[in-house]
């Protein structure tokens, strides 16, 4: 199934997107979790602050379903 | 209570704003931990509407690298406490508030004595462990915690009072992993300092947290907000314990 990774910030160039500029498709096997997905597209989840879809917040053990958009949000830490 | 005369003159444009309550102003105590981009804003609009005492707490001097972004500071600041600057900056522009200047460093150990008697914790600091000390303090002591937080393009804000909502450690309990020095892009901190002054002032006045349980996230490369709302996490090490007594 196709699932599809968004990332902006310090994430965005370790997410290689390539359906516009922070979004990367990516094909899966279905009942993977986002761990999973991330450790198979080598993006190290330490990086990762926050994991939401659809405006909820989730994390590494969520499994998505096809078609769906997964958000990785970078660490925002400044001020 | 009665406004004076240069308050009233000073307060006119707000005081036509319906429901508006400078009385409630004019006795809030608020700390600002961090008065470098967020908090120099967020206080800046503090102290311009009225708060009736802001502390302002910051242990860092000015760098050339802030002036990109900490508009309250000149380049003849460089090298002089951001405190101290601040406080006699916000002085000058609204002399019927009273303002405290604070340049220590919060801590684990300081953190209970600068928020101590405050109604509201402002968030301008600049690393997320100093921000979960805040937070736990926040808890302890039950007062609320505005939080703001910026990197390159992206700014967060939220507002934190368990046990009424979740707390920071609910949503990001641990250290991030982020590249120093952290990239931002220099009006951000007007965006999300603004924000924070606008909840901090909604709150003093009316109780209200309109982004209670909910982050808001601005994506200033986009021009975009979006919202991520989250729940109390039950195995929270702050809020997440057995309720502090007087609960």
């Amino acid at each position: 199934m196709t699932i599809f990774l968004k990332a902006g910030g310090q994430l965005r160039p370790m997410l290689k997107p390539d359906m516009d500029h922070y979004t990367r498709k990516i094909e899966i096997e279905e009942g993977m979790t986002v761990g999973e997905i991330l450790e198979e597209i080598s993006l190290d989840s330490a990086y990762v602050a926050l994991i939401h879809v659809d405006g909820r917040l989730k994390d590494l053990s969520f499994r998505p379903s096809n078609g769906q958009t997964i958000t990785l949000q970078p660490p925002v830490s400044g001020g | 209570m009665s406004l004076s005369k240069s308050e009233c003159e000073r307060y006119q444009r707000q005081l036509l704003i319906e429901s508006w309550d400078q009385e409630r102003l004019t006795n809030a105590r608020v700390l600002v931990a961090g008065v470098g981009g967020l908090g120099g804003i967020s206080a800046a609009y503090l102290a311009a509407a009225g708060v009736g005492h802001l502390r302002l707490c910051d242990s860092d001097r000015v760098e050339p690298s802030n002036l990109n972004r900490q508009i309250l500071f000149t380049t003849e600041d460089i090298g002089q406490p951001k405190a101290v600057l601040v406080g006699k900056r916000l002085s000058a522009q609204n002399p019927e508030i009273h303002i405290e200047a604070i340049s220590e460093k919060m801590t684990e150990t300081n953190a209970s004595k600068l928020v101590l008697g405050c109604d509201l914790i402002i968030d301008g600091l600049d690393t997320h462990s100093d921000r979960l000390i805040l937070n736990q303090t926040s808890f302890d002591l039950n007062i609320p915690f505005i939080y703001g937080a910026i990197n390159e393009w992206l700014g967060q804000v939220s507002s934190f009072n368990p046990p009424k909502t979740a707390c920071l450690a609910c949503l990001m309990p641990g250290e991030l992993q982020t590249s120093k020095p952290a990239p931002a892009f220099g009006a951000l901190p007007g965006v999300i300092g603004s924000l924070q002054a606008t909840l901090a002032l909604r709150y003093l006045m009316t109780g209200e947290n309109p982004v209670s349980n909910t982050l808001l996230i601005f994506h200033a490369d986009a021009l975009t907000f979006e919202t991520v709302t989250f729940e109390r996490r039950a195995g929270c090490g702050v809020c997440g314990k057995t309720v502090p007594p007087g609960r």
